[in-house]
């Protein structure tokens, strides 16, 4: 390719090319329609005030200036903050111990523990809700009558999803138990991709088995944690079927989480604009966060 | 080191060439394709646009029949389901589809009257949303074909089908409210319930429940996370209101202020259970004796038939709802639907045919009482004897004559278009206001003014609220 940059030549370089774009095009017209021009309506939408049904009218940054003095808005960022600060280092260390155990060679039927560890995540959020509210009902529930009976009735058991201190924690408790195998498949892949050649060297450096761990695995699985974690704190950011299916951000607006205050102000109460807005705002934190964690991550592996 | 670098490379060159190379084929062997491939493309389309004319009507493949798609749900559905053989034979040139199908009817209905299409003939809503949908002019306008039918109606209840003047939906089921009890209880702590004539003689037969079971059995359900359902019963009870007839915010009104003293004075007696409303645990207390009763609407009696032990035919009785004072309403009301027409509707003519059977004659809405145990809002139909059968189920009570007392005194409420998210913050902070013992009127004004500034409405201040009715 000696040829110059002229507009003309790059016309014909696509022209001579034209079957390559024309093969990747149907991604870019998908994307345009239902990921690009959404993304762009939206943010039209968080300066007008709508419906759905009335005539829009423009409002400016209004919505943003009701936003931010909207007292269920910061409980619903507080709240989300709390479920990840709850769920998310017991789900990593739960999925990377697993994923450690599940790794051994001595270990039988590890298949069959794989797949055990991983149902959770993939069985329908509806039957979930279903079994854990009859598990963490007040009265009737199973985790109550166990409490009861261990301790001779002695303890009368906790107001799993009827009390605002609980009702994160019980989010917060399923949240574990769905991902902790997702995470533990992912961390179990990056696991694997360690060359074992470097397990032999450390042996034969006479490293046991506990410096091998905090020396060559867990250095080496950096990349694989930085992907979590950013998967998760999206996961996170914009949780929505658990708390409403297990509590539907009650009592008052203890479990009322961001996705759940997207959620009840767009198809709820029909405010659109408003919905945008906020959207809009927490999207660019979830940026923001996202470069720290992956600029933390490069330059911890650099 | 370094060879194995080079290998590396080489060996990464020779797998992008593999692709690129492979790429190039198939690029080459799809584009030989491409013209059969637009043609396919075509047929389909055209396929596909022939099959959907029959559904939009343009062509219609028995051009005798009209069809009136319906959109509803759950028991509902069911009665409508069974008005369709006597219906399509008095019209044989209409058939009725009940679409039961999708998610979130709410949701689906509002996308197709926002985009202009997709909504059907008839849709179903629940009273508490028809004010969102009757101002936007997307409904026909029933003036002309239903106004005749005003005086057949509890007003409460046509009040909410009516914008400016016209009338845009048809009131169907109603909820009006007694207290459900558990027979052997009440005899057991030798509690008359026809001595409850008010809402304190109901709290004190509850402490006397409460002393003499040692605790053990509660009056009534109140858990902290559903409060305010039981708040908004007793507000349409005591003619209370969240908006005024303009819109105005008056929350703190005597009448809300004194809902909240009834609940206050439950709670602070000790004789409500935290069961939550509609929870696994509330459906398995009906079979067990740590709550009395249920204050609740006509359409509960449904659930309790379906979850309580079978043990329970015959232990069950209806009293009526305790009024604020000796003398005062016994009745309230709690849910109901109506029916509408969009305008999108190519045959609105035969669906008000439809709707008019179902809603406004007495053999529609007795079929569908029958059915679905659906409680008619159509007066007329009350009168019908069936009304006046007494049932096992309760000792052979006649229940179901007793919701109808008085129902036309319930005193009307004004829901806006900001019902949906009115009555969620209520129940957000109301669970505040029951577990932090806040002061009553506080709670009413503070709650008044967030409600203001997150509507755009204004406030009526406490003064300016007017006298008891």
């Amino acid at each position: 390719m000696t040829s110059s940059t002229s507009r003309g030549s790059l016309g014909a370089a696509i022209w001579r090319n034209r079957w390559f774009y024309i093969f990747i095009s149907p991604f870019f017209i998908l994307f345009a329609l239902f990921g690009l021009y959404p993304l762009l309506y939206s943010l039209y939408m968080s300066t007008i005030d709508w419906d759905g049904l009335m005539p829009p009218h423009d409002v400016g940054f209004n919505n943003f200036r009701t936003l931010f003095q909207d007292t269920v808005f910061y409980t619903s960022i507080k709240n989300t903050l709390l479920i990840g600060i709850y769920h998310m280092p017991v789900m990593m260390f739960l999925g990377f111990t697993m994923a450690l155990l599940l790794n051994q060679q001595w270990l039988k039927l590890r298949g069959f523990w794989r797949a055990a560890v991983f149902v959770p995540c993939i069985t329908p959020m509806v039957v979930i809700a279903i079994v854990f509210t009859l598990l963490f009902g007040g009265e009737y529930g199973l985790v109550n009558y166990l409490i009861r009976t261990l301790s001779g009735g002695y303890l009368k058991g906790l107001p799993w999803l009827d009390s605002a201190s609980f009702s994160k924690i019980t989010i917060s408790i399923l949240l574990i138990w769905r991902w902790s195998g997702y995470n533990m498949l992912i961390m179990l892949a990056g696991m694997q991709g360690i060359p074992q050649e470097m397990y032999e060297a450390a042996t034969i450096d006479g490293a046991n088995r506990w410096q091998q761990l905090r020396r060559l695995t867990i250095p080496m699985m950096r990349p694989t944690f930085v992907f979590c974690m950013i998967t998760s704190l999206i996961g996170t950011v914009y949780l929505f079927e658990e708390p409403f299916v297990l509590t539907n951000g009650g009592p008052g607006t203890s479990s009322t989480n961001f996705g759940l205050f997207l959620f009840n102000n767009s198809f709820r109460y029909f405010r659109f604009g408003y919905a945008s807005a906020a959207a809009y705002s927490v999207a660019v934190v979830v940026l923001i966060l996202t470069l720290i964690i992956y600029r933390g991550g490069r330059s911890a592996t650099d | 080191m370094e060879s194995e670098a080079n290998s590396t490379i080489f060996a990464y060159s020779d797998v992008r060439s593999i692709i690129t190379d492979g790429f190039i084929g198939a690029c080459n062997a799809v584009r030989k394709l491409i013209p059969k491939i637009i043609v396919a493309l075509c047929l389909l389309a055209v396929i596909g646009f022939v099959s959907w004319l029959p559904r939009v009507g343009a062509l219609s493949l028995d051009t005798n029949k009209t069809q009136i798609e319906i959109w509803s749900w759950n028991v509902a559905a069911l009665a409508l389901k069974s008005l369709t053989p006597p219906f399509e034979q008095q019209h044989p040139k209409v058939s009725i589809y009940i679409n039961m199908s999708g998610a979130d009817p709410g949701a689906r209905f509002l996308l197709a009257l926002a985009s202009g299409v997709g909504a059907p003939d008839v849709v179903q809503l629940q009273a508490t949303e028809a004010e969102r949908y009757t101002p936007t002019e997307r409904l026909t306008d029933l003036t002309a074909l239903a106004g005749k039918y005003e005086k057949d109606f509890v007003p409460a209840f046509w009040q909410s089908c009516v914008h400016d003047g016209k009338v845009y939906a048809i009131p169907w089921d109603i909820g009006p409210c007694a207290v459900f009890y558990k027979r052997w209880i009440f005899e057991k702590y030798g509690i008359n319930p026809d001595t409850i004539e008010t809402w304190d003689d109901f709290i004190e037969a509850g402490k006397q429940i409460d002393e003499k079971s040692n605790h053990h059995t509660r009056m009534l359900p109140v858990s902290i996370t559903s409060v305010s359902n039981f708040f908004l019963l007793l507000m349409q009870q005591n003619g209370g209101g969240i908006f005024d007839s303009e819109g105005r915010i008056i929350l703190n009104s005597p009448q809300n202020r004194e809902d909240l003293r009834i609940v206050r004075k439950m709670l602070d007696a000790g004789i409500t259970s935290s069961v939550a409303d509609f929870s696994a645990d509330f459906y398995a207390t009906f079979s067990t004796d740590t709550i009395a009763c249920y204050p609740a609407a006509v359409w509960s009696m449904q659930q309790i038939k379906t979850y309580a032990s079978k043990e329970s035919p015959g232990n069950w009785g209806v009293f009526r709802l305790p009024a604020f004072r000796k003398g005062g309403l016994r009745n309230s009301n709690y849910g109901g639907s109506v029916l509408v027409i969009p305008k999108q509707s190519r045959s609105s003519e035969q669906a008000w045919k439809f709707m008019e059977f179902a809603n406004c004659t007495v053999a529609g809405q007795v079929r569908q009482f029958r059915e679905s145990a659906l409680y008619p809002a159509y007066l007329p139909a009350l009168k019908d004897p069936v009304f006046d059968e007494p049932d096992p189920f309760f000792a052979g009570q006649k229940v179901n004559r007793l919701f109808s007392l008085d129902i036309e005194r319930v005193p009307p409420l004004v829901r806006t278009k900001d019902w949906n998210e009115a009555t969620s913050y209520l129940a957000q902070t109301m669970s505040d206001w029951a577990s932090d013992k806040m002061d009553d009127e506080t709670y009413l004004q503070s709650a008044a003014e967030a409600l203001g500034r997150r509507l755009s409405r204004s406030v009526v201040k406490p003064a300016d609220t007017g006298e008891r009715p």
